[in-house]
């Protein structure tokens, strides 16, 4: 039978199947469909804002502390948040698509050298060395807002705002969902020197309607990638770092963001109009676009094909129609099937469904709103007309999607009188209470770090 | 003709959030521009569909307001190939896949049916055909001439893997080896589809002789095709004929409570859920009853696993001790029925048997879509990241001191001749690998293992 059974494929449920798996647990996944990785975008947010602040947190360990004392980080604290983001790094830095801090390395990636450059970051004990801990960065919205991240995969890390160093974002001319105009104008009004430029797909696709994912997969091709490196750099000026929309290859970005530095590079010293001395960090970043999001999907299928080498199994397709529970421990799930419900048992259930946007949680038309697989208590507003504050941009969010799961300090649901729900029972991510992870800029970070600790709760106690 | 208004299938549609996933994740539009991708062919185009009214008169009368409801707003929606890996991806549950059959049929019903595509929805005829004559037919079909002229005139793709007539259907196997088959009183129904009967009556073999091995009596009633290949091609009017006639046949099996348990994953899709989702037979109790008595040979297997029912003396494939590594591929068409991967469960059984389990999303052949001339290519490009995992699995493995990989396994018929073609390497039905451990069958000869 299996330790641990995962309901979600989302980044929670992905990470934590991952550290269960190496703690020696047999795992499983299942979902109804695809995760919500697919949505985000590709950067680790830790904590961009807290509940009532208008001012971007600079450091989210500084501000854990003024969080409500119910809020998930405030169970998990510091250490336990660092440990789940040191494992995520090694994962990633493993697979080929390192996660790193944008002031921490600003060194040019090479594919080969990826593991090789990021190992150089660990300490002997294996913990990240790091000389300004939890210090966020401002990387570039697809819209050109200030976005406060915490690690960014390298394709991103250029685009800090923190650099002061001039921006030209290049949109591709045959990919509508990316508006280089709007971001440049956007960045200028925050006063960064900033300037948009396109360049047409015409030569490579015949196509003229692209979406990020169509034009990623083209430029996963040799050929396709000296040809968008040779275009891009004739409208590049010296000293000018340059945003593209984040569609440079599905699978070969690295090689692709390679060239695409060294023909700028290059350029730029020929001209040698350039004063600037020789820059520590890459010529090039991307820029999130509208979903598909293909820096979700390169993290996505990393993630599944670690998890496959370590023999966990991610099933979707699956909805949970029912669930039986005996003595407070859910005895087995089912889920919907073309005929008879599939049933699933396991020592071990992990909720990682996430919000309303996942699914996990769901509002009907009379006001209730319901987790959908155990019909747990949510702290959310039964009431329709208390669902969300009258202004759309309310700084404090609305009270709708900060309800949810509550949970004890190892992450099993409580009923309403405070005590676990199921013995067995174990919950994380976004359908957790007392944290609104689109609003606090706080997504993947309560995702890594709630379904690690989660995880490694189930572990300890087995 | 379609009559109902509100339906099961189209109520998801307002379930969609547009977050593109379904296209991101859809084997055919990543290899054509001939199909834009499910959210633009099923939940959008279906806006402009009116989901659901009736192609009435009225409707088709061009002076009349209501003409044209119904109908596509252009005929992409021809190039799905029902694979259904939009629905299994999809988050929120839209019954893409099937809003696409849909809108197919409304196409045939207003502007009618190829000879080719009613040919290729026809297998049961025209296996019954060259059953009467296997050598004769096989030549007649095979020959080069013949696949170059079935190209040009019906738009038969003469690369395609036909299938070819066995010598024996399953049928004159069972009337000939009827004194050595199990009589006993736990029965269960075999579903074999006209696969099995006219091209691999061994894939049937192997199951009754797993079955009989597991001690039940395996009760092989008169069947007909399910249907599925003219619901794939829009032929919804005689799917029903064939789908009604299977529930009339079965009927009292399923009241004496037999399982109904089938080889075939489409077959069984199509009896659990497809024909009766599609064709508006959710309130027919017939279908209901049959609905739940219909389980994939696996999928009731492994139940019978999980309450330590099934026979444990598992033998190695191999007679050397080397590891028997074997590519395995989860159809699309299994994937549907969200039953996870039974047969994975079950032949983990086997010892010294390493499968690896391909993440491929389509085998490209979807049914009746690769034979199509103008969908042959698609088809090959979809099928390419499956071939190409299979190559990797065979490139990695040294012959001498890991094993080879000499096979591959997959669940669904065509898939399985489209492996073989994509891969040149003899594909099983995971059957037949169960059969051979239990010292049943020749997984050589594909034959059992007495001769018969």
């Amino acid at each position: 039978m299996l330790d641990l059974l995962i309901i979600g494929a989302g980044l929670t449920g992905l990470f934590a199947a991952y550290t269960a798996a190496r703690a020696g647990l047999r795992v499983r996944v299942i979902a109804k469909g695809m995760g919500a990785t697919h949505w985000h975008a590709g950067t680790i947010d830790l904590l961009g804002y807290l509940p009532n602040g208008e001012e971007p947190v600079a450091n989210w360990m500084h501000a854990l502390p003024q969080l409500p004392s119910s809020h998930p980080y405030r169970l998990l604290g510091e250490e336990t948040i660092t440990k789940a983001l040191g494992d995520f790094q090694r994962l990633t830095a493993a697979a080929g698509l390192p996660y790193q801090r944008a002031h921490a390395n600003m060194n040019l990636p090479v594919a080969s050298a990826s593991e090789e450059q990021t190992s150089h970051n660990l300490e002997p004990d294996g913990h990240v060395r790091d000389a300004t801990p939890g210090q966020n960065c401002q990387l570039i919205s697809p819209v050109g807002a200030a976005r406060p991240v915490y690690l960014a995969p390298t394709a991103q890390l250029a685009g800090n705002l923190e650099d002061e160093q001039p921006l030209v974002i290049v949109g591709l001319e045959g990919m509508p969902d990316f508006y280089p105009a709007l971001i440049a104008e956007n960045l200028q009004r925050q006063g960064h020197r900033a300037r948009s430029a396109t360049v047409a797909l015409s030569p490579l696709t015949r196509r003229s309607d692209n979406s990020p994912l169509q034009v990623a997969r083209m430029l996963d091709q040799a050929a396709a990638q000296a040809q968008l490196a040779e275009m891009v750099v004739d409208v590049v000026e010296a000293g000018e770092r340059v945003g593209l929309p984040a569609v440079l290859g599905l699978s070969a970005h690295t090689r692709l963001l390679t060239l695409l530095h060294e023909t700028i590079v290059d350029r730029g010293s020929r001209t040698s109009q350039s004063h600037d001395g020789p820059r520590a960090g890459l010529a090039v970043f991307e820029i999130p676009t509208l979903p598909p999001s293909v820096p979700g999907m390169r993290l996505d299928t990393k993630l599944r094909a670690q998890l496959a080498r370590l023999g966990v199994r991610v099933e979707i397709g699956m909805e949970v129609c029912g669930v039986r529970a005996t003595n407070r421990r859910i005895e087995w799930i089912e889920t919907e099937t073309g005929s008879r419900p599939l049933r699933h048992r396991a020592h071990n259930y992990l909720l990682a469904t996430g919000g309303i946007l996942g699914g996990g949680i769901r509002g009907n038309r009379c006001g209730r709103v319901e987790e959908t697989v155990f019909n747990l208590p949510l702290s959310a507003p039964q009431t329709r007309s208390q669902w969300l504050r009258p202004l759309f941009l309310d700084r404090q969010g609305h009270p709708v999607f900060q309800g949810g799961v509550s949970v004890d300090a190892r992450f099993r649901p409580l009923d309403q009188a405070g005590a676990p729900v199921y013995d067995n029972l174990w919950a994380a991510g976004a359908v957790l209470a007392h944290t609104d992870p689109i609003r606090e800029r706080s997504r993947e970070g309560i995702a890594l770090a709630t379904g690690y600790a989660a995880a490694t709760a189930v572990a300890s106690g087995l | 003709m379609q009559t109902v208004s509100l339906n099961s299938v189209g109520m998801t549609l307002d379930a969609c959030i547009k977050c593109n996933i379904c296209t991101s994740y859809c084997p055919v539009s990543e290899v054509t521009d001939s199909f834009p991708g499910p959210k633009y062919a099923a939940p959008q185009s279906e806006r402009f569909r009116e989901i659901g009214l009736p192609l009435s008169e009225a409707a088709a009368d061009s002076n009349s307001p209501s003409h044209g409801r119904g109908q596509s707003p252009d005929a992409s929606v021809d190039y799905c190939s029902g694979c259904r890996v939009c629905n299994e991806v999809c988050p929120t549950g839209v019954r893409i896949a099937e809003i696409n059959a849909r809108a197919r049929a409304h196409m045939v019903a207003t502007q009618g049916l190829s000879l080719r595509n009613r040919l290729l929805g026809r297998n049961e005829l025209m296996g019954r055909a060259g059953s009467f004559a296997p050598g004769l037919a096989n030549f007649i079909l095979h020959n080069p001439l013949s696949r170059r002229l079935a190209a040009v005139l019906f738009g038969v793709a003469a690369k395609a893997p036909l299938p070819r007539w066995h010598h024996e259907t399953l049928n004159r196997w069972l009337a000939r080896t009827r004194a050595q088959r199990l009589r006993c009183e736990r029965k269960v129904v075999y579903f074999h589809g006209c696969a099995t009967q006219y091209y691999e009556p061994f894939v049937g073999i192997a199951a009754i002789l797993v079955l009989e091995h597991l001690g039940y009596e395996v009760v092989v009633p008169p069947q007909n095709c399910c249907g599925l290949p003219m619901l794939s091609n829009g032929e919804f009017g005689a799917a029903e004929g064939y789908h009604r006639r299977n529930v009339a046949g079965l009927a009292e099996y399923v009241r004496a409570g037999y399982p109904i348990l089938g080889t075939s994953t489409s077959c069984t899709l199509t009896l659990k859920e497809e024909a009766p989702e599609l064709l508006d037979l959710e309130d027919d109790a017939g279908s209901q009853a049959l609905k739940f008595a219909t389980w994939d040979i696996f999928e009731w297997l492994r139940d019978g696993l999980d309450q330590g029912q099934l026979p444990s003396d598992l033998r190695p494939l191999n007679r050397t001790e080397q590891p028997f590594i074997l590519p395995y591929h989860a159809p699309c068409q299994l994937r549907a029925h969200r039953i996870g991967k039974p047969a994975l469960d079950v032949l983990a059984r086997i010892p010294g048997l390493d499968l690896r389990e391909s993440h491929a999303r389509c085998c490209g052949i979807a049914g009746t879509y690769g034979y199509k001339t103008e969908k042959y290519q698609i088809a090959m490009d979809v099928g390419a990241e499956l071939f190409d995992y299979v190559a990797a699995q065979a490139e990695e493995s040294d012959s001498v001191a890991a094993g080879s990989v000499s096979f591959t396994a997959c669940d669904s018929e065509t898939c399985r001749w489209q492996l073989e073609h994509g891969t040149g390497l003899p594909s099983l039905h995971p059957i037949e690998l169960l059969a051979a451990s239990y010292g049943l069958y020749d997984l050589q000869a594909r034959r059992p293992v007495d001769g018969n």
